[in-house]
């Protein structure tokens, strides 16, 4: 236990260490993210031409939504399939594989190092939100946000995973990140990025719960409103815990399949 | 000015016979136009539910921002990527001193040398969105033709402008390769008729951040809908870019001191 602590204690540090060396990197990153921020201003828009609301949702009911969508957003963040597409296919690999640790956990670590560096960004930003419309109300309980949080690292798990597998396909194809560039563009308007899923049509609504895109950004970012009852809210977590459950058993048998054929890119 | 349009062409032939090596990219390149096309047009039926128009446009005339945003990104992925993001690399590995020797002015060097010709593929999708969407707006003449394309040749013309300003900082802070995600990011604000905003956002896409010349006026001019002020202000405003543009990359020029003492 003390041996699995200290490593963790070590790879975070090195990995924070690394990441404030890239801090103005970063804050362009997260400026890249600012999709919600623009259909903010556009759903805002559109409840006040109608008239003040739309299908339930008035100007500080979109400010409460997009903000903490663009939150979730700043959370779920993965991109870990173009670090192992570098590692893979320049040989990097091989020394990672040395260490006593599976190179997952590198990986984890040095995203939740980014996401510190990220942290004072992101407190600014939702202050500036939430200052611009007034009236916004984020969560209507610290309960909520607590049960937010635990929502968020599940829906950032699975995201973090499946760019994780798209990674592991580079053990068999060369351009596999291009699968991770599809997700970004569809994933904004499956995972309840541009718009509020409510807005969709029934049936679309109802194929997207069968798949994880909803349970990353649109189901946690419910929670923190508070607009799920309770039953709903623990039916959700559990519905995200299988989808991680489901991705770490394809990740890590895809894997130990990718590692038999790696033979060490010219390291 | 013979010399470059002959080196124009000789430019594009390069660089079109090395991208095509690559099979897969074009694949990969014509699957994500599309997604992102349909995912618009896909938003902006979601954003026109109820029936609503959007901002005062029809879906029809909104589909038409959609095109010219689509061409855009066609013109910003085939020729601005592909030179102007290089130069931040140029300048830390010492090859920018190359280009600047070189007998040809160096400014039209860094931004023709290399063509991404699947960049293409985005422009035909968005004309092609553009057509489909003109079937049914009556406004749409020869004339209206005529003033969106030459507003959408300004605004090609301020964002090489934003860009160039915006890559040319390599001069100064050399680890900028990500600076222009800046401007890409808010550029998404893009597929909207800026009348979608509410008053203090399209302000500021007017006046701080031009986007509203960029999509909108062009597509304002296809369906009929311009106003000479409009017109004039985008022309106007490209003409003040290109040479700050201009004036920037002298003054880097000119305080450059070159990778080696």
């Amino acid at each position: 236990m003390k041996a699995l602590l200290n490593k963790a204690r070590v790879l975070l540090i090195t990995w924070f260490s690394y990441m404030s060396a890239y801090r103005a990197e970063i804050i362009i990153w997260i400026l890249t993210g600012s999709v919600p921020l623009i259909m903010l201003a556009v759903w805002i828009g559109k409840a006040e031409a109608a008239g003040g609301s739309m299908s339930g949702f008035t100007a500080p009911d979109f400010a409460a939504y997009f903000l903490s969508a663009w939150l979730s957003l700043q959370f779920t963040i993965a991109w870990v399939a173009w670090e192992l597409d570098y590692q893979i296919r320049q040989g990097e690999l091989s020394p990672k594989l040395l260490r006593p640790l599976d190179v997952f956990w590198d990986h984890i670590a040095a995203h939740l190092a980014e996401r510190i560096v990220r942290l004072p960004i992101i407190v600014a930003v939702m202050t500036c939100g939430l200052l611009l419309v007034p009236g916004t109300r984020l969560t209507p309980s610290p309960l909520h946000a607590v049960v937010f949080l635990l929502s968020i690292t599940l829906a950032w798990f699975i995201r973090f995973q499946l760019s994780y597998i798209i990674g592991t396909i580079t053990f068999w194809m060369d351009r596999a990140t291009a699968l991770d560039e599809f997700y970004h563009i569809i994933a904004i308007f499956l995972t309840g990025t541009f718009a509020p899923l409510d807005f969709y049509p029934a049936i679309v609504r109802n194929t997207l719960d069968w798949t994880p895109f909803p349970y990353i950004i649109y189901y946690p970012v419910r929670i923190l409103n508070g607009a799920l009852d309770w039953p709903t809210t623990i039916w959700v977590l559990g519905v995200q815990a299988l989808w991680v459950a489901g991705f770490w058993v394809a990740r890590t048998w895809l894997w130990q399949r990718g590692l038999r054929r790696y033979g060490a890119v010219g390291a | 000015m013979r010399r470059y349009i002959r080196l124009l062409g000789v430019f594009l032939r390069t660089t079109i016979s090395l991208q095509m090596e690559y099979r897969a990219n074009f694949v990969i390149y014509l699957v994500s136009a599309l997604l992102q096309a349909c995912g618009a047009l896909f938003g902006l039926f979601i954003l026109s539910g109820d029936g609503e128009p959007i901002g005062g446009w029809s879906y029809r005339e909104a589909s038409v921002v959609v095109g010219i945003f689509t061409i855009m990104q066609g013109f910003i992925g085939a020729v601005l990527i592909p030179n102007l993001n290089k130069m931040s690399e140029m300048v830390r590995n010492g090859t920018m001193d190359f280009t600047l020797l070189k007998p040809i002015d160096a400014q039209f060097l860094v931004s023709t040398r290399n063509v991404e010709p699947f960049g293409m593929i985005d422009c035909i999708i968005g004309l092609i969105i553009i057509v489909v969407a003109s079937s049914g707006l009556p406004e749409m003449r020869p004339l209206t033709i005529v003033l969106g394309c030459v507003l959408l040749g300004a605004a090609m013309l301020i964002v090489y402008a934003i860009w160039f300003m915006l890559t040319t900082t390599a001069f100064w802070f050399v680890k900028v390769a990500n600076i222009t995600q800046l401007f890409e990011g808010f550029f998404h604000a893009g597929q909207f008729p800026i009348s979608a905003f509410p008053s203090w956002v399209r302000v500021l896409f007017t006046f701080i951040l031009p986007i509203a010349f960029i999509t909108t006026a062009p597509a304002e001019a296809l369906i009929g809908r311009f106003s000479i002020n409009t017109i004039v202000a985008a022309l106007v405003l490209a003409l003040l870019l290109l040479v700050a543009a201009r004036w920037l990359w002298n003054f880097a020029v000119s305080s450059y001191t070159s990778a080696s003492s």
